[in-house]
């Protein structure tokens, strides 16, 4: 009785809501359309995939595709490469982008804070084939800029794009000179959070800049800090395909060749649909388990979670 | 903040130095825009002795004029603003359906709906079973192909539903007694109170659009229909980079000047340093709505 009277209830609700209903619809097409039928796609990691059976009509094939990859040197390469350069643009952009929010931070001229953020945030707007095509200008050992000033100074010519090594500092450059000023959005906004008060009683106390920093600074921002750094974390195994592919060449594929770009190349270039597919789906879930631990152990240090 | 302190007392040296040091790097962070510009206008010879680095020399206009000639261009130009447009358009009426509807806490369903939709977050088909669906929906070779399967962005949702969110109930509330339908009131009331938020999303769908490579590069095969950074690419670095044979047509065949090249860097830039500044002031406040999280 009670519960046909909450059905009721619910579904007078649900009339009134229709027109509601009907604007969701498209959405929530548009998500089953491109989203949820790919992932019913991945399907074709166990199959040995026919363009003319397609999806559905393609014979099963068990776990051939995955055994074949899994023996594959180039697989463990592109994994290698994506966790090594996601590692060192970690390092290197992690610190440095606390540190630029702590520099505008503590600047007292507004109008210069403003216009320093603005010219800051720029790259971040850039597309990645400008930011190749600028690099290769700045960067190439024959007629890029950078070269030709150390030419004039007499100095050696540097392999930026040409040499594996110098090719990984140069690809974190570019990823650090288009992402830290966005990053620091992020942390000004806790910065501006911070409790004035304390800072006046700690500079009565006769406390010094550095003391309030590593006393009172740092640790207002320190739950924002870890949310950002288990975020990064989770992303660990995960490269966009444009900078890599863009500002990659053959003489630095080596370390150039990440996982996104791997899948390109076997999945479009080769046309070989399932074993493309089954390292999509190696990477999804490894990403899952990535994130359900980062989530874990955020929630265990007493941090928010991050899902 | 710590700087009201400081404001009593003289400027320090540490002061001067985080001034020096912000200002070496926004210049770091505007130089290679202005190594674009100086090598767009110099002159030939200035650019092949490599005298070029700040400013141009032997000033001339001959990259742009040559650029702006091209029909390639502006046909690559007119579809990019074409698919700009039409995405961010769909892209933003989508988006407000979605976070629109959701955003309401006593809508039956809405906890399968929004977990539906933030799924995708984390788990996905990946490249070759959505190449897959487009091709099979007929979209692929088709401009539609660039913006309608990426027409809804999760973090953006996520971001208009927490806006929506915290939107007065009150003045909804009103509208509905008043006999406004859920339409009428997302139209007069709800989305002018959201300007700021709307400009924000839009303005991320439209710099997503307009430098959308990866998808052009997937789903465009006839040359005619190149957005301006397929074109870019194909302009600047040749075939290198897509060994499963780029369409190498007119321009990108011919070796093209270190001028040359900026020059249409440069073009494919400005509509973005144009409408920048207009928009700068409101998409900090989008970020920051959007780290709160829904």
């Amino acid at each position: 009785m009670q519960k046909s009277k909450n059905l009721n209830r619910t579904l007078t609700k649900m009339w009134n809501y229709k027109w509601i209903y009907l604007m969701l619809l498209p959405v929530m097409v548009y998500y089953i359309v491109f989203k949820y039928i790919p992932m019913y796609g991945v399907t074709i990691a166990f199959k040995d995939y026919n363009v003319f059976k397609g999806v559905l009509g393609s014979p099963w094939c068990g776990l051939e595709v995955f055994k074949k990859i899994l023996s594959n040197k180039n697989f463990w390469e592109a994994i290698k490469n994506t966790l090594l350069l996601n590692f060192i643009s970690l390092l290197v952009s992690f610190p440095l982008t606390i540190i630029v929010s702590l520099m505008l931070n503590e600047v007292l001229s507004t109008k210069f804070k403003k216009i320093t953020q603005s010219v800051l945030y720029l790259p971040h707007f850039i597309s990645w084939v400008v930011v190749a095509g600028i690099a290769t200008n700045l960067f190439s050992q024959q007629g890029g800029t950078i070269n030709q000033m150390f030419h004039a100074l007499g100095l050696p010519s540097v392999p930026f794009l040409s040499d594996e090594g110098w090719w990984v500092f140069t690809y974190v450059l570019c990823n650090v000179w288009k992402e830290i000023g966005w990053g620091t959005i992020i942390y000004l906004a806790a910065l501006t959070g911070v409790d004035e008060s304390l800072y006046e009683a700690a500079y009565l106390d006769g406390a010094t800049k550095l003391q309030r920093l590593f006393y009172i600074t740092l640790p207002s921002i320190k739950s924002v800090i870890v949310t950002m750094l288990i975020l990064q974390i989770s992303k660990m195994m995960t490269i966009g395909l444009d900078a890599p592919l863009l500002l990659g060449n053959k003489k630095v594929m080596g370390v150039s060749e990440v996982i996104s770009t791997y899948t390109y190349r076997l999945g479009i270039e080769r046309a070989k649909y399932s074993d493309s597919t089954a390292i999509g789906l190696f990477q999804s879930v490894i990403n899952i388990i990535i994130l359900l631990a980062a989530d874990k152990f955020a929630k265990a240090i007493g941090e928010d979670g991050i899902i | 903040m710590a700087g009201s302190i400081n404001k009593k007392k003289k400027i320090t040296a540490g002061q001067i130095v985080n001034y020096l040091l912000l200002t070496l790097l926004a210049f770091i962070c505007l130089y290679p825009f202005l190594n674009v510009i100086a090598y767009s206008l110099s002159g030939y010879n200035a650019v092949l002795s490599g005298r070029v680095t700040f400013y141009p020399i032997d000033f001339n206009l001959e990259a742009y004029k040559q650029i702006l000639g091209k029909t390639q261009i502006w046909n690559s130009m007119r579809t990019t603003v074409l698919v700009t447009l039409l995405g961010t358009a769909l892209s933003l009426v989508m988006t407000i359906f979605a976070s629109y509807g959701l955003s309401r806490n006593d809508l039956p369903g809405r906890k399968f709906l929004t977990g539906t939709i933030l799924f995708t977050m984390y788990f996905g088909g990946g490249m070759i079973p959505t190449f897959l669906v487009v091709k099979g929906v007929g979209l692929y070779d088709t401009l539609g192909a660039l913006f309608i399967p990426q027409a809804v962005n999760v973090f953006n949702f996520i971001v208009m539903r927490t806006f929506f969110k915290n939107l007065p109930e009150s003045l909804e509330e009103a509208a509905r007694i008043d006999g406004a339908s859920y339409l009428q009131v997302l139209v007069r009331i709800v989305l002018p109170l959201s300007l700021p938020i709307i400009a924000t999303i839009g303005l991320f769908y439209a710099v997503g659009y307009w430098n959308t490579y990866f998808d052009a590069l997937l789903y465009i095969q006839d040359p005619n229909k190149y957005t301006l950074q397929l074109r870019l690419r194909s302009l600047l670095f040749g075939e290198e980079l897509n060994n499963s044979g780029a369409n190498l047509e007119g321009l990108g065949t011919q070796v093209m000047t270190q001028s040359l090249k900026m020059a249409t860097v440069a073009v494919s830039t400005i509509p973005i340093l144009v409408v920048y500044p207009w928009l700068q002031k409101y998409f900090v406040k989008g970020v920051m709505v959007g780290s709160v999280k829904g």
